[in-house]
Protein backbone atom coordinates (compact mmCIF):
# COMPACT_ATOMS: atom_id res chain seq x y z
CA UNK A 1 0.00 0.00 0.00
CA UNK A 2 2.85 2.33 0.59
CA UNK A 3 4.58 1.23 -2.62
CA UNK A 4 1.11 2.86 -4.58
CA UNK A 5 0.92 5.75 -2.50
CA UNK A 6 4.83 6.43 -2.80
CA UNK A 7 4.28 5.92 -6.76
CA UNK A 8 1.52 8.19 -6.98
CA UNK A 9 3.11 11.39 -5.14
CA UNK A 10 4.87 11.78 -8.32
CA UNK A 11 3.15 14.10 -10.62
CA UNK A 12 4.94 12.19 -13.73
CA UNK A 13 3.80 8.63 -12.87
CA UNK A 14 0.37 10.29 -12.51
CA UNK A 15 0.67 11.10 -15.91
CA UNK A 16 1.88 8.45 -17.58
CA UNK A 17 -0.78 6.37 -15.11
CA UNK A 18 -3.15 8.63 -16.62
CA UNK A 19 -1.70 8.12 -20.35
CA UNK A 20 -2.25 3.84 -19.63
CA UNK A 21 -5.56 4.22 -18.63
CA UNK A 22 -7.15 3.33 -21.91
CA UNK A 23 -4.29 2.49 -24.15
CA UNK A 24 -1.60 -0.22 -23.73
CA UNK A 25 1.90 1.50 -24.50
CA UNK A 26 5.25 0.98 -25.12
CA UNK A 27 8.00 2.73 -22.87
CA UNK A 28 9.21 4.69 -25.87
CA UNK A 29 5.72 5.52 -27.04
CA UNK A 30 5.01 7.02 -23.65
CA UNK A 31 8.43 8.49 -23.06
CA UNK A 32 7.34 10.54 -26.63
CA UNK A 33 4.59 12.59 -24.99
CA UNK A 34 7.13 14.03 -22.13
CA UNK A 35 10.18 15.70 -22.29
CA UNK A 36 11.82 13.15 -20.54
CA UNK A 37 14.58 10.47 -21.35
CA UNK A 38 13.51 6.87 -21.84
CA UNK A 39 15.53 5.57 -19.19
CA UNK A 40 13.74 7.81 -17.11
CA UNK A 41 10.23 6.65 -17.97
CA UNK A 42 11.38 3.22 -17.51
CA UNK A 43 12.29 3.83 -14.09
CA UNK A 44 8.82 5.24 -13.89
CA UNK A 45 7.29 2.24 -14.61
CA UNK A 46 9.38 0.14 -12.65
CA UNK A 47 8.19 1.81 -9.92
CA UNK A 48 4.93 1.68 -11.16
CA UNK A 49 4.91 -1.71 -11.90
CA UNK A 50 6.65 -2.58 -8.40
CA UNK A 51 3.91 -0.92 -6.67
CA UNK A 52 1.00 -3.08 -8.75
CA UNK A 53 -0.25 -0.17 -10.60
CA UNK A 54 0.17 -1.09 -13.80
CA UNK A 55 0.45 -4.33 -15.86
CA UNK A 56 3.24 -5.52 -17.95
CA UNK A 57 2.98 -7.44 -21.06
CA UNK A 58 4.98 -8.77 -23.94
CA UNK A 59 4.64 -8.44 -27.57
CA UNK A 60 6.92 -10.24 -29.23
CA UNK A 61 10.30 -7.65 -28.49
CA UNK A 62 8.01 -5.11 -27.33
CA UNK A 63 7.13 -4.69 -23.69
CA UNK A 64 3.62 -3.06 -23.52
CA UNK A 65 1.92 -1.41 -20.44
CA UNK A 66 -1.24 -0.50 -19.09
CA UNK A 67 -3.19 0.56 -16.23
CA UNK A 68 -4.16 -1.44 -13.46
CA UNK A 69 -7.43 0.10 -11.91
CA UNK A 70 -7.96 -2.34 -9.10
CA UNK A 71 -4.31 -1.81 -8.08
CA UNK A 72 -5.97 1.96 -7.15
CA UNK A 73 -9.31 0.64 -5.85
CA UNK A 74 -7.12 -0.95 -2.89
CA UNK A 75 -6.25 2.41 -1.75
CA UNK A 76 -9.18 3.83 -1.20
CA UNK A 77 -8.83 1.80 1.59
CA UNK A 78 -5.44 3.73 2.39
CA UNK A 79 -7.68 7.10 2.86
CA UNK A 80 -10.41 5.44 5.34
CA UNK A 81 -7.38 4.24 7.26
CA UNK A 82 -5.72 7.56 7.14
CA UNK A 83 -8.67 9.41 8.92
CA UNK A 84 -9.51 6.62 11.03
CA UNK A 85 -5.71 6.72 12.80
CA UNK A 86 -6.46 10.65 12.54
CA UNK A 87 -9.78 10.31 14.31
CA UNK A 88 -8.81 7.77 17.12
CA UNK A 89 -5.80 10.23 17.63
CA UNK A 90 -8.77 13.12 18.76
CA UNK A 91 -11.10 10.56 20.31
CA UNK A 92 -7.77 9.83 22.40
CA UNK A 93 -6.73 13.20 23.01
CA UNK A 94 -9.84 14.44 24.21
CA UNK A 95 -10.69 12.04 26.30
CA UNK A 96 -7.20 12.41 27.87
CA UNK A 97 -7.63 16.19 28.37
CA UNK A 98 -11.47 15.78 29.71
CA UNK A 99 -10.11 13.14 32.34
CA UNK A 100 -7.30 15.86 33.23
CA UNK A 101 -10.01 18.39 33.90
CA UNK A 102 -11.97 15.99 36.18
CA UNK A 103 -8.74 15.35 38.09
CA UNK A 104 -8.62 19.55 38.68
CA UNK A 105 -11.31 20.08 40.10
CA UNK B 1 -26.90 21.83 -12.13
CA UNK B 2 -26.63 18.56 -10.04
CA UNK B 3 -23.61 18.27 -7.87
CA UNK B 4 -21.63 14.91 -8.17
CA UNK B 5 -19.90 15.43 -4.97
CA UNK B 6 -18.79 12.47 -3.81
CA UNK B 7 -18.81 10.96 0.12
CA UNK B 8 -14.83 9.89 0.53
CA UNK B 9 -14.66 8.87 3.76
CA UNK B 10 -17.83 8.96 7.00
CA UNK B 11 -17.02 8.04 10.02
CA UNK B 12 -19.20 8.51 13.35
CA UNK B 13 -17.36 8.13 16.67
CA UNK B 14 -18.57 8.66 20.16
CA UNK B 15 -15.89 10.37 22.40
CA UNK B 16 -15.93 10.32 26.39
CA UNK B 17 -15.67 14.33 26.40
CA UNK B 18 -17.73 17.20 26.06
CA UNK B 19 -18.46 18.79 22.66
CA UNK B 20 -16.91 21.89 24.42
CA UNK B 21 -13.40 19.77 24.85
CA UNK B 22 -13.91 18.28 21.34
CA UNK B 23 -14.25 21.48 19.89
CA UNK B 24 -11.23 23.22 21.51
CA UNK B 25 -9.31 20.55 19.41
CA UNK B 26 -10.58 21.16 16.31
CA UNK B 27 -10.11 24.96 16.33
CA UNK B 28 -7.18 25.44 18.66
CA UNK B 29 -3.74 24.88 17.18
CA UNK B 30 -1.79 23.04 20.05
CA UNK B 31 -4.40 20.81 20.49
CA UNK B 32 -5.02 20.00 16.92
CA UNK B 33 -1.39 19.39 16.45
CA UNK B 34 -2.12 16.43 18.86
CA UNK B 35 -4.07 14.43 16.71
CA UNK B 36 -3.24 15.54 13.51
CA UNK B 37 0.06 16.56 12.73
CA UNK B 38 3.22 17.89 13.87
CA UNK B 39 2.44 21.63 14.02
CA UNK B 40 -0.42 23.85 13.10
CA UNK B 41 -1.48 27.10 11.99
CA UNK B 42 -5.31 27.95 12.64
CA UNK B 43 -7.59 31.42 11.73
CA UNK B 44 -10.56 29.95 12.99
CA UNK B 45 -13.20 32.21 11.62
CA UNK B 46 -15.40 31.82 7.83
CA UNK B 47 -12.75 32.62 5.72
CA UNK B 48 -9.80 32.30 7.90
CA UNK B 49 -6.60 29.88 6.78
CA UNK B 50 -5.29 27.02 8.10
CA UNK B 51 -1.84 24.96 7.77
CA UNK B 52 -1.24 21.98 9.17
CA UNK B 53 2.35 20.21 8.77
CA UNK B 54 1.00 16.73 9.40
CA UNK B 55 4.03 14.70 8.22
CA UNK B 56 7.76 15.63 7.38
CA UNK B 57 6.75 18.39 5.83
CA UNK B 58 3.73 17.34 3.86
CA UNK B 59 0.98 20.52 4.42
CA UNK B 60 -2.79 20.13 4.43
CA UNK B 61 -4.36 23.73 3.91
CA UNK B 62 -7.38 25.00 3.95
CA UNK B 63 -9.97 27.70 4.16
CA UNK B 64 -12.76 27.49 7.84
CA UNK B 65 -16.07 27.97 5.71
CA UNK B 66 -18.62 27.31 8.66
CA UNK B 67 -18.20 27.44 12.76
CA UNK B 68 -20.66 27.37 14.55
CA UNK B 69 -19.35 26.35 18.56
CA UNK B 70 -19.42 23.22 19.62
CA UNK B 71 -22.03 22.11 17.30
CA UNK B 72 -20.33 22.02 13.32
CA UNK B 73 -17.55 23.14 11.61
CA UNK B 74 -16.83 23.10 8.27
CA UNK B 75 -13.42 23.41 6.26
CA UNK B 76 -11.39 22.95 2.83
CA UNK B 77 -9.17 20.53 2.36
CA UNK B 78 -5.90 19.81 0.11
CA UNK B 79 -2.21 19.62 0.02
CA UNK B 80 0.30 22.41 -0.39
CA UNK B 81 2.37 22.38 -3.55
CA UNK B 82 5.73 20.24 -2.32
CA UNK B 83 8.94 20.81 -4.20
CA UNK B 84 7.66 23.11 -6.91
CA UNK B 85 4.88 20.53 -8.12
CA UNK B 86 1.28 21.34 -7.13
CA UNK B 87 -0.64 18.57 -5.73
CA UNK B 88 -3.34 17.27 -7.73
CA UNK B 89 -5.70 17.78 -4.66
CA UNK B 90 -4.35 21.53 -3.92
CA UNK B 91 -5.70 23.55 -0.78
CA UNK B 92 -9.40 23.97 -1.30
CA UNK B 93 -9.94 20.62 -3.57
CA UNK B 94 -12.25 19.09 -0.92
CA UNK B 95 -14.00 19.59 2.20
CA UNK B 96 -14.36 18.19 5.51
CA UNK B 97 -17.69 18.36 7.93
CA UNK B 98 -17.54 17.65 11.40
CA UNK B 99 -20.84 17.87 13.70
CA UNK B 100 -20.60 17.11 17.41
CA UNK B 101 -23.73 16.30 19.47
CA UNK B 102 -24.24 15.79 23.28
CA UNK B 103 -24.46 11.94 23.65
CA UNK B 104 -24.94 11.45 27.52
CA UNK B 105 -21.76 12.69 29.19
CA UNK B 106 -20.01 12.45 26.15
CA UNK B 107 -19.88 13.68 22.35
CA UNK B 108 -20.80 12.16 18.83
CA UNK B 109 -18.41 12.87 16.33
CA UNK B 110 -19.81 12.87 12.88
CA UNK B 111 -17.14 13.02 10.10
CA UNK B 112 -17.26 13.37 6.23
CA UNK B 113 -14.42 13.96 3.58
CA UNK B 114 -16.16 14.87 0.18
CA UNK B 115 -15.92 16.69 -2.75
CA UNK B 116 -13.01 16.35 -5.13
CA UNK B 117 -14.05 19.37 -8.10
CA UNK B 118 -11.50 18.30 -10.33
CA UNK B 119 -12.92 14.96 -10.69
CA UNK B 120 -15.66 16.14 -12.14
CA UNK B 121 -13.79 19.37 -14.26
CA UNK B 122 -11.78 16.57 -15.73
CA UNK B 123 -14.34 15.72 -17.58
CA UNK B 124 -16.88 12.69 -18.19
CA UNK B 125 -14.03 9.73 -20.05
CA UNK B 126 -11.63 10.77 -17.52
CA UNK B 127 -13.98 10.49 -14.51
CA UNK B 128 -13.02 7.28 -12.93
CA UNK B 129 -9.76 6.59 -13.15
CA UNK B 130 -8.86 10.51 -12.40
CA UNK B 131 -11.03 10.62 -9.39
CA UNK B 132 -9.67 7.55 -7.55
CA UNK B 133 -6.12 9.47 -8.37
CA UNK B 134 -7.20 12.67 -6.85
CA UNK B 135 -8.61 10.74 -3.93
CA UNK B 136 -5.76 8.92 -3.07
CA UNK B 137 -3.31 11.56 -3.65
CA UNK B 138 -5.89 13.16 -0.95
CA UNK B 139 -4.95 10.67 1.47
CA UNK B 140 -1.26 10.17 0.66
CA UNK B 141 -0.23 13.67 0.16
CA UNK B 142 3.16 12.24 -1.21
CA UNK B 143 3.78 11.68 2.54
CA UNK B 144 3.09 8.30 5.48
CA UNK B 145 0.14 8.74 7.12
CA UNK B 146 0.53 5.40 8.49
CA UNK B 147 2.77 6.82 11.18
CA UNK B 148 1.66 7.03 14.66
CA UNK B 149 3.71 9.35 17.14
CA UNK B 150 2.30 7.11 20.09
CA UNK B 151 -0.03 8.32 22.66
CA UNK B 152 1.33 11.66 24.30
CA UNK B 153 1.42 12.89 20.70
CA UNK B 154 4.48 15.32 21.67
Amino acid sequence: MEAAVKAIAAPRRRQILTLVREDELSAGEIAAHFDVTRPAVSQHLNVLKEAGLVSERRNGTRRLYRARPEGLAELKEFLEEFWDERLSALKREAEKEERKRGDDD
Amino acid sequence: METTTETMVERELEIAASPETVWEFLVDPVKVARWFGKQAWLEPRPGGQYRVDVIGGHIAAGEFVELDPPRRLVHTFGWEPEGGQENPVPPGASRIEIELEPSGEGTTLKFRHTGLPDAEAAGSHAHGWDHYLARLVVAGGGGDPGEDRGPEGM
